[in-house]
């Protein structure tokens, strides 16, 4: 097979940047002196270097089209390739809805590989999103800088109002790549309604063994007088 | 004519009482089973959470893993706190206690907002909830099955079989209500576990009326004062006294303490624990008509100095130090493997679906072995602690085995031998040391064990995880835990000499 690559690999670039890409081929692979050729979609590309094993080839990227997919092609007795796909960094945050309460925080984190130029935070109404602007709502969101490549809104005051899709964009040289948390807020209530049943059926069990002991003790008191009297007999 | 007359009735009302004793026997278990359930599923789900408290307060994974090592080891190492607490309030508000500090402490932790106040509401308030709860339980389970401790201990221990529902459970209530809300319906769950406290009845004590009527026949003004064991004339007292000084036990008759029918419960331990031993013809110790006559002020005829606070006679006990080798070693030997299975199975390949499937499959073999293992036991056909020793050697020879398994097949039959031979002698932890040590003073013994044990507990993992980054390979854990499982049953083999050794002591 060729080593080096699960046949994709993904490259993460921010900036622009000079990239090599190398297709090594395994020692003990079938394939001896294939043809290679390196393309991106249908274009051919001429390779910079070339070993024994191992063919290279020298990218620029220096704006956001030249990214993609780059792929080498091994044509021989069989026909082996492998595809590096060139993006911008991906943003890492949470996959599932965020739970939180009225009144409560509400915290998002994104996170990429790379610092980005510049983080924007938005607010999906409707179809549109739109931008959160911190100078008109101080008092209800929060945007913390941890790192330069971490990023944190914080939600203050919840309100079933904030229920909906939150975006986190974070913008680098060569494009930019988003991500959404979707915020749920429940009432308090919601949990205490289990709780407080639960809590209803404790108490009567409690209630019903209490009784239950009374009853019997005094069922066994009166029995043991009857005792008592025919022992005195 | 009298003496005859008396004895009828008292004979039926013993009985009635054994079938009432019996029936609140089965409520013992099933309070011990629902403990081990929610005790064990908390343990756990802990895992759950601490994903759902990393994403909210952060904080690094070692400070929040803090929060679970403390929950289980507390769970161990409070038990001789525990076990002083029980002797003094009895079982059943210690486990009342208990259940509300599990449920104070869920219902707190949904308040957290750092990880020292989550470590204290969740890690220390839950840990001392559960070892409240676990020694009750099973001192109780101890004290009410007599003749078939072996098969309701397993029976109970059944429960942590039923644990693997709680993850998912958890896991949706976590979707639905965040960690918040599912931290409070849990509280609610612990909350369950008052009314099933309840069920712990104290033991009654045995009424003296019986061995004196068989004696003496003279007493009538026995009736009266049931708690007197020698309220009786001095027919009975001799032999009262006699029994007292044959045992070294150094339990008190009763506490002269005002107290309602909770009393009996620290009083009972000896005037059961001794006429038990002494008489095995009886019958039913714990009738209940005369555990509700100790509503009747107790009559200070015999004041002995009442129990120090703090039982140390473990300590001083060769037998304690067998058991508690045999307790520690095993305990490793239990845990280190399960730990590492499903590590062992990705390392040779398998998916962790599969090491899932091994898991699943341990856990349902380990619950059924441990039926079969205590349904055995309680046929005394042999000394239960010559069950537990064979299980221990064939759980080690199957650990020292363990790392020939590189299949799948074979893995899965190492997995199913180690679970059955685990739930082997785990079934039989409580009723040897009932067996050895006997039922009254089980809190103090039990107690000091848990505390060692506990301490083996803590450093398992770690000592597990140092040995896998210190060898790169999971087989020396098998091979340690083996190791463990062949040392612990070492102890058992001074067993004759000890037994012996206490009773020249005794004598002395």
């Amino acid at each position: 097979g060729v080593s080096g690559t699960a046949l994709q690999k993904n490259v993460s670039v921010g900036n622009p940047t000079k990239v090599e890409l190398t297709c090594k081929l395994d020692d003990n692979s079938k394939l001896k002196n294939p043809q290679v050729t390196w393309k991106r979609g249908n274009e051919t590309i001429s390779h910079s270097s070339k070993t024994q094993n191992s063919w290279t080839v020298q990218l620029t990227i220096s704006d956001g089209s030249q990214l993609g997919s780059y792929s080498c092609i091994l044509k021989g007795e069989v026909e082996v390739s492998a595809t590096f796909h060139l993006q911008v960094p991906k943003i890492d945050g949470k996959e599932r809805p965020i739970i939180t309460y009225e009144g409560d925080l509400a915290v998002m984190v994104c996170k990429t590989e790379y610092a980005p130029m510049a983080w924007t935070w938005y607010r999906t109404n409707g179809t549109e999103l739109v931008a959160i602007n911190l100078s008109s709502h101080t008092n209800k969101f929060r945007i913390k800088r941890q790192s330069a490549n971490v990023n944190r809104l914080e939600i203050l005051k919840l309100t079933k109002k904030d229920i909906g899709v939150y975006w986190c964009e974070a913008a680098f040289r060569l494009g930019s790549s988003k991500r959404s948390f979707e915020l749920r807020v429940l009432s308090i209530l919601a949990p205490l309604k289990p709780f407080i049943a639960i809590v209803a059926e404790v108490v009567i069990l409690v209630t019903t063994i209490a009784l239950y002991e009374v009853y019997s003790k005094r069922k066994e008191e009166e029995g043991e007088r009857e005792f008592d009297q025919i022992e005195q007999l | 004519e009298e003496p005859e007359a008396p004895e009828a009735p008292s004979a039926g009302k013993s009985r009635g009482g054994a079938a009432a004793a019996g029936g609140w026997a089965w409520g013992v278990v099933f309070h011990f089973f629902l403990v081990n359930v929610l005790v064990m599923g908390t343990l756990k789900t802990f895992g759950i959470f601490f994903v759902a408290f990393r994403e909210e307060i952060g904080g690094s994974s070692e400070q929040l893993s803090w929060i679970g090592s403390i929950m289980s080891s507390l769970r161990f190492l409070g038990a001789p706190l525990v076990a002083v607490v029980c002797q003094r309030l009895g079982e059943r508000p210690t486990s009342i206690l208990g259940a509300g500090l599990v449920a104070g402490g869920c219902l707190l932790s949904t308040q957290a907002t750092s990880i020292p106040f989550l470590c204290f509401s969740m890690g220390f308030l839950l840990g001392m909830g559960f070892a409240c709860l676990y020694q009750a339980a099973a001192v109780m389970t101890a004290k009410r099955c007599r003749a078939r401790l072996a098969f309701c201990n397993a029976l109970a221990r059944s429960g942590m079989g039923l644990t693997f529902l709680m993850a998912p459970f958890t896991q949706l209530l976590i979707e639905f209500y965040g960690w918040q809300g599912t931290l409070l319906i849990f509280g609610g769950i612990m909350l369950n576990l008052v009314p099933s406290s309840m069920l712990l009845w104290p033991a009654s004590p045995r009424p003296p009326r019986e061995p004196a009527e068989n004696q003496d026949q003279g007493c009538s003004t026995a009736k009266k004062d049931p708690e007197t064991p020698g309220g009786c004339s001095a027919g009975s007292t001799p032999r009262e006294f006699q029994l007292r000084s044959a045992q070294e036990a150094p339990s008190t008759e009763r506490l002269a303490m005002p107290h309602g029918r909770d009393v009996s419960g620290p009083a009972n331990p000896s005037a059961l624990g001794r006429p038990q031993k002494a008489t095995p013809e009886s019958s039913s110790s714990e009738t209940s008509p005369e555990a509700k006559r100790s509503h009747k002020p107790l009559p200070a005829t015999k004041k002995e100095p009442s129990q120090p606070l703090l039982d140390f006679s473990p300590l001083k006990d060769p037998v304690f130090f067998i058991f508690t080798w045999s307790f520690l070693f095993s305990h490793l030997a239990y845990f280190v493997p399960f730990f590492h299975l499903v590590a062992r199975a990705r390392t040779l390949g398998m998916s962790s679906r599969d090491g899932s499937y091994l898991i699943a499959v341990a856990g349902i073999t380990e619950v059924l072995s441990q039926l079969l293992s205590g349904w055995l036991a309680d046929h005394n056909w042999t000394k239960k602690y010559h069950l537990h020793v064979t299980y221990l050697l064939l759980c080690g020879a199957t650990n020292l085995l363990g790392p020939l398994a590189t299949t799948f097949p074979l893995l899965l039959a190492y997995t199913v031998a180690f679970a059955a031979f685990c739930g082997g002698f785990m079934a039989l932890v409580l009723p040897v040391l009932v067996d050895l040590v006997g039922v009254e003073k089980l809190h103090s013994y039990l107690g000091f064990a848990a505390f060692f044990a506990g301490t083996a507990a803590m450093g398992g993992p770690p000592l597990a995880g140092w040995l896998y980054d210190y060898t790169q390979t999971y087989v020396c854990s098998f091979l340690f835990a083996g190791a463990c499982a062949l040392i612990s049953p070492i102890s058992f083999f001074f067993e004759p000499s000890a037994q012996k050794w206490k009773l020249k002591k005794a004598n002395l």
